[in-house]
């Protein structure tokens, strides 16, 4: 079988997002989508899946014609998509979910044997999750756990994987990469739309590099990374992660403490206080569907107390200097149907009751420069990248001293943007109160934190200065005594 | 020709086409119904625009519809359904009801306090169900029928019972207003010029209010995405209460014109449903204050145009409720089909050619 891209090409507002994209793909191959954040992978494969209407273009799938625009027609040829914000229904629980989905007709349903057959999958892919939970308290990568096994169960032939790795735990990965590799063995269509490299060059026989929305080149895989990010990226730059040492500036403003006392009953929490000097890094290490955001939010919230400890006093720091970014984008952190410029009016002038608009634009396009966000002003939040939406989210923040806490500050970015959204937390938080970030890699923490947490579950089983762990000893504290089982 | 004329040029065309589709699908819903749709039109132009007094009429009809519509946009643009806009005029109504009653009601301060009471007793009854929402997670919808229900009891209630005329209780209303509580009129054709002013002042501020301020923008971030508030220091609730109040003030302002301008008393069905009417002009104008204040002025002048359809016609005056509604419908399935699709594709394309 094979799908068949002709002249695609689609817009949101001024911004193209995909432009005259004419390509194939194969059964036989695993074939991987590979571009910057922003290049258009995720608006291509939305358009195959039907959630976006092409503005041009025809995509043929085997010999059929698949109708533009309807998710409907592309669920029937088989196509599913799991996307990087999982598409699912959060209000029901897993089960209804599988069975809401399923193609089966018969209005008589066989829930035991149904959930009977989830439990079996989600035991051969070790994925924690009980079919009775609610889908809208499971972490993102349960999610998109869940999501894929109810793709597989719902008979879809060509699966579309756009950055989901992210969800999964090492092992978890491992397990669908078996499972993918031995689909597409039997004739299944993979497509995997990522930015990681190691991951493409595992699972993938064949990529496809695009660039600001137009194909630069198809690629037989293996080949030489470096051959790779020359295609992907203008200009070489360091890809490889900074591991810049911090300037060991005493910051004069005493240090955090963070008070486990109100102890929040859904995390065990140490029995004592942390505390790290301010203008420091930590990072709070977890696999995905750990604690670890569970403790950024509570952070947020107050349901931790967090003081700043100097020789004379404790103080609070006001909640209003609490700066927060959430993994969820769109969900929790940006208004969808809000322009740049009217996220920038709220977050940067909540001063004045009336607006000036011309200062707006002004600070927005200044910002929009400096955070290298691909958009305009009236860019609308819901029609910018993943990657694009968080630096965005970094933008927003008051010039303010303050305390970063950030969820999965990098979560589905490509290295680049990665490494931009670092250079600018860091040239900030020298002089801020402090920062703590959530994260399921190990490399980001590693480089870029101060002080470690880790999570194993919902407990922490560490925390110390960088120099009193080593890198290898992570994967032990965040996975070994998994006490939840 | 630049794109951007083009798009435009496209966009007034694409407008126009809507325009002509709804006036024939309209034409042909008045001949279903035995009516002939020149003279049909004829007379509601005549009724609503033949003679001074019958455009003062008018206008005194447009200023409680524009004035819950503008509540209205307030309440939509934080994202919440204001079925309670009915109960708030009712309650508005109520308010004013007080004032005429009272000793107040033979001072010429009268209709400006009734204005004042009005504004409070509906702003009040509008944050009841904010408080319903907020606080027992009420949703509006239910939260906002029930308190319409509870206020056509409840004016039923004083009008057959403490307010009850001298001898008879009866449906029809209660006495007529002291003189000094009617709302003061101009000329011989007793043009009111309050109505009128409320409404344009509170329009200058709504408007001011959506595009211009801060507040206007948080309530319509409220509205889009309330889990996203928290990060950036809005509180969402106080954003709700904010909304249903300035709505519920509105909505009140709407009950005074209606008792104290238009009916002089206190009468069963006082808010003549305005405010679910307004619900329609809302949605069919996409949120826009001015078009808004547009459509809300045609609803109006069909509706004054309409008591002529009796008169001349022998139509039975209904038949302007089904024109109206249909209207509504027509233009919000148009505007959500494939001609807006095909619209967006051609403007995307040349959207491209830049």
């Amino acid at each position: 079988m094979e799908i068949k891209f002709k002249n695609i090409t689609k817009s949101f507002g001024n911004i193209l997002a995909n432009k005259d994209i004419n390509f194939t793909i194969s059964s036989g191959k695993i074939h991987a989508l590979l571009g910057e954040n922003g290049a258009g992978k995720s608006t291509l494969v939305k358009i195959l899946s039907g959630h976006y209407r092409a503005d041009d273009g025809e995509i043929i799938v085997g010999e059929k014609k698949l109708e533009l625009g309807s998710t409907k027609d592309s669920i029937k040829n088989g196509i599913g998509i799991l996307a990087q914000d999982p598409l699912d229904f959060s209000n029901l629980n897993v089960l209804e979910s599988f069975i809401v989905g399923s193609k089966n007709s018969n209005p008589f349903i066989n829930i035991k044997g149904i959930k009977k057959n989830i439990l079996e999958q989600f035991k051969k892919y070790k994925i924690n999750v009980n079919p009775d939970d609610q889908i809208r308290d499971l972490s993102v990568g349960e999610r998109q756990q869940v999501e894929l096994i109810r793709l597989l169960f719902n008979g879809t032939k060509i699966i579309i994987l756009d950055e989901p790795t992210n969800g999964f735990s090492l092992e978890q990965k491992q397990l669908v990469f078996e499972v993918l590799k031995s689909l597409n063995e039997v004739g299944f269509i993979i497509i995997l739309v990522s930015h990681k490299l190691d991951e493409v060059l595992d699972l993938c026989q064949e990529a496809t590099i695009l660039k600001r929305g137009e194909i630069v080149s198809t690629v037989q895989l293996p080949c030489p990374s470096d051959q790779i990010i020359d295609l992907m990226f203008d200009s070489k730059s360091s890809v490889k992660v900074n591991n810049k040492k911090e300037s060991l500036k005493n910051s004069n403003l005493g240090s955090i403490l963070i008070n486990f006392s109100k102890n929040p009953k859904s995390i065990q929490y140490y029995d004592q206080n942390i505390n790290f000097p301010c203008g420091k890094t930590t990072g709070v290490i977890g696999l995905q569907g750990s604690g670890a955001d569970q403790f950024i939010r509570d952070c947020f919230s107050g349901k931790i107390d967090i003081t700043i400890k100097n020789e004379n006093s404790d103080n609070f720091i006001p909640e209003k200097y609490f700066y927060y970014t959430p993994s969820d984008r769109l969900e929790k952190g940006l208004f969808n149907e809000l322009k740049i410029y009217e996220h920038v009016a709220i977050s940067r002038f909540s001063n004045s009751q009336i607006i000036d608009w011309k200062k707006v634009e002004n600070k927005s396009i200044q910002l929009i420069d400096d955070f290298n966000i691909k958009g305009e002003k009236s860019t609308l939040a819901s029609e910018l990248s993943g990657g694009n939406q968080q630096k965005l989210m970094l933008a927003l923040i008051p010039e303010e001293i303050g305390l970063l806490l950030m969820e999965q500050p990098t979560r589905g970015l490509d290295v680049q943007s990665a490494s931009f959204i670092w250079r600018k937390i860091k040239t900030r938080s020298n002089s801020d109160y402090g920062s703590i970030f959530s994260t399921t890699d190990i490399e980001e923490v590693w480089a870029y934190s101060d002080y470690i947490m880790c999570f194993s579950g919902n407990s922490i089983t560490h925390f110390s200065d960088k120099s009193k762990i080593s890198k290898n000893e992570i994967p032990y504290l965040i996975s070994g005594v998994n006490s939840n089982g | 020709m630049d794109n951007k004329l083009k798009i435009n040029l496209l966009n007034l065309g694409f407008i126009t086409i809507k325009l002509l589709v709804t006036f024939l699908l309209i034409s042909l819903i008045i001949l279903l119904l035995g009516g002939s749709p020149s003279e049909v039109m004829e007379s509601i132009i005549y009724g609503a625009f033949g003679k001074p007094q019958k455009i003062v009429k008018t206008l005194l009809i447009w200023a409680p519809i524009a004035l819950a519509s503008l509540a209205l946009l307030i309440t939509f643009s934080a994202g919440l359904w204001n079925i309670g806009i009915e109960g708030q005029i009712i309650a508005g109504s109520i308010g004013a009801t007080i004032i005429a009653r009272s000793a107040l009601g033979e001072s010429i301060a009268s209709p400006y306090i009734q204005i004042f009471i009005g504004l409070i007793f509906g702003g009040l009854w509008g944050l009841l169900c904010g408080f319903l929402r907020v606080k027992f997670n009420v949703h509006e919808i239910f939260g906002g029928l029930g308190l319409d229900f509870v206020a056509s009891g409840l004016i039923v209630y004083l009008i057959i019972g403490p307010w009850k005329r001298a001898g008879i209780a009866s449906t029809s209303g209660t006495d007529i207003f002291p003189d000094a509580s009617w709302l003061p009129t101009l000329g011989k054709y007793n043009f009111q010029i309050i109505p009128l002013v409320l409404v344009i002042g509170s329009f200058l501020i709504i408007f001011i209010l959506i595009k211009y301020t801060n507040l206007g923008l948080r309530l319509r971030a409220t509205g889009i995405n309330p889990s996203s508030t928290s990060r950036y220091k809005i509180n969402s609730s106080l954003y709700f209460y904010y909304a249903f109040a300035i709505a519920g003030a509105l909505a009140g302002i709407a009950g005074v014109v209606q008792a104290a301008g238009f009916h002089h008393k206190l009468v069963p069905a006082i808010s003549g449903g305005y405010g679910f009417l307004s619900i329609l002009i809302v949605l069919a104008s996409s949120r826009n204050p001015i078009i808004t204040m547009i459509l809300s002025f045609f609803f109006a002048s069909m509706i004054a145009g309409g008591s002529q359809l009796q008169l001349r016609l022998d139509l039975h005056s209904s038949m302007i409720s089904i024109i109206l509604s249909s209207i509504v419908l027509i233009w919000l399935v148009m505007r959500s089909s494939y001609l807006n699709n095909m619209f967006n594709k051609i403007t995307s394309r040349l959207n491209l050619e830049k």
